[in-house]
């Protein structure tokens, strides 16, 4: 079993811009947990400093008892491998063809042979039904099999922690489902595997989520299940979740 | 009190210096991140000599054109110069002079740098604003080290090659057109051509593009790393790396020849 991320009063700011005003939130191990917010309340920095890829001003964020903010650079790295991430518009590199995108991990950090590399990303690429089509350029691909390709790339160098930044924005419906689905199968089948999603997609979210956070204005004021985002009468859950445009939430 | 902020030039050029001071800041950091890349392990030589291959196999066709053109070109002025005064036997020596210790490394630069400096920009800004950098960083790859290293390397490496063809092919040209299409005298041509070019013209010449090829890939790679905003970023990066790289040539050259200059005074 994996380990819970317990995230206690996280800051940053942007020059006179807070971004992140005390953020308290646990993500339990072995779960789909979702943060849900309108777009520019400081998901993606959330996502970005959990990778080790900001610095926040103030807080912690506490992974098997190591606060991963106070790590010197080269311990980060470490923390970084046990983190896998899904990009918005799957960033594969154009450079190379699938296979050689998924590989391109392993390849940097493990020393494997050729024959093994193989069978580990053909692994990879079945698993997200992308057997048939390693050979192809990024560009080859549709919207939703280069997501598939970069849910195959994250996933291969087994991390425990799985996060994907805004999965189904710009997606139509079907695709929508199609990625929704992809996140609870992987899910389902990594075992251990703790997936953190940052999403602005309420339908979608109520789909997929163990757990659902909401981010308002730099800080977590609502946590629960589906069902308790449903029926919970918090006024900015409600105006959120319902889409309205009166409410506490202005423009 | 009027709410419309007048424009005010001191604050202008303030923030013009800020900024300035800044982006150079910027820079340095970025370049002595991508040298200590170079040195440090691990070594991905497959991407260096790719790298090479781009920089310079692909270029060594416009560097023989550009090389030709240019001694064949000044052949014909050095003879309407030379002319005046009956020192025809000189124009050998004079362009081949011109062409190892300035022409070559400064033109194959300016080249090199349209073709190379403009494709690092626009290809890592490209991959900056498709998060492709965020997915090497987030794969614990650092990525100055796995894109600017080998493209500054390949730099390096590959311009004095690149100079020493376009010297060749240049006094090529030059012999061809002052020989066989203006009727110099072939004899004190190539004689005083042996006399008054010493090998250390050349390897000058070459050092300094090597420096010109840093200049060159660094922008380059910086521009493109820093680009932001979608295609009109890409585009804007592209072409300040040009302009800027293509200054900061002309300007380093102007200090190392400086620099260089002593040493060879003592000869002849």
């Amino acid at each position: 079993m994996g380990e819970n991320i317990r995230i206690q009063g996280l800051t940053k700011s942007f020059g006179a811009q807070k971004v992140l005003a005390g953020v308290d939130l646990e993500v339990p191990s072995g779960q789909i947990t979702c943060v849900i917010g309108r777009s520019g309340t400081g998901k993606s920095v959330l996502l970005k400093i959990l990778m080790g890829l900001l610095r926040p001003d103030g807080g912690s964020i506490v992974i098997n008892g190591v606060d991963i903010t106070k790590l010197g650079d080269r311990e980060l790295l470490k923390v970084r491998n046990r983190f896998g991430m899904v990009f918005q518009n799957a960033a594969l590199f154009d450079s190379m063809n699938v296979f050689e995108n998924i590989a391109f991990p392993v390849r940097e950090h493990e020393r494997l042979k050729e024959a093994d590399l193989k069978v580990r990303v053909d692994a990879a690429l079945a698993s997200v039904g992308l057997l048939e089509h390693g050979h192809k350029n990024p560009h080859e691909l549709s919207g939703g099999m280069r997501k598939r390709a970069a849910v195959a790339r994250a996933l291969v160098r087994k991390p425990e922690f799985l996060l994907y930044d805004e999965p189904t924005t710009g997606l139509d419906p079907i695709m929508t489902a199609h990625v929704d689905e992809l996140i609870r199968t992987t899910q389902d089948q990594t075992p251990g595997l703790t997936s953190l999603v940052i999403s602005h997609d309420m339908h979608a979210t109520m789909q997929i989520a163990d757990k659902i956070a909401m981010l308002f204005e730099g800080r977590v004021i609502f946590e629960g299940t589906g069902e308790d985002v449903r029926t919970t009468p918090h006024p900015v859950v409600r105006q959120f979740v319902e889409g309205r445009l009166e409410g506490p939430i202005t423009l | 009190m009027s709410a419309v902020k007048r424009w005010n030039p001191v604050e202008a050029l303030g923030a013009w210096v800020l900024e300035s001071v800044e982006d150079f800041g910027g820079y340095v950091r970025f370049t002595t991140a991508a040298v200590v890349g170079i040195v440090k392990p691990p070594y991905r030589l497959r991407l260096l000599f790719k790298q090479m291959e781009f920089v310079g196999n692909q270029s060594l066709s416009i560097v023989m054109i550009t090389g030709a053109f240019t001694g064949m070109v000044f052949a014909v002025q050095s003879d309407f110069a030379f002319g005046k005064f009956g020192a025809r036997g000189l124009i050998g020596s004079t362009v081949v002079l011109a062409l190892c210790r300035e022409l070559g490394p400064v033109l194959t630069s300016l080249m090199v740098n349209g073709r190379v400096g403009s494709a690092f920009a626009a290809e890592l800004g490209t991959m900056r604003v498709t998060e492709q950098i965020d997915a090497l960083e987030s794969m614990a790859i650092d990525p100055i080290q796995y894109l600017a290293a080998p493209r500054i390397g390949a730099a390096l490496l590959m311009m004095p090659i690149l100079c020493a063809v376009f010297d060749l092919v240049g006094t090529v040209g030059v012999s061809y057109v002052a020989t066989q299409v203006l009727g110099v005298n072939p004899g004190p041509f190539y004689n005083r051509m042996e006399w008054f070019v010493d090998p250390d013209d050349i390897w000058g010449g070459m050092l300094k593009s090597a420096f010109f090829g840093f200049v060159l890939a660094s922008v380059g790679c910086y521009r493109g790393y820093n680009a932001r905003g979608g295609a009109e970023g890409v585009g804007q990066a592209t072409t300040r790396a040009v302009v800027a790289s293509g200054v900061a040539i002309l300007v380093v050259d102007y200090f190392i020849t400086l620099i260089l200059a002593p040493m060879s005074v003592n000869r002849v």
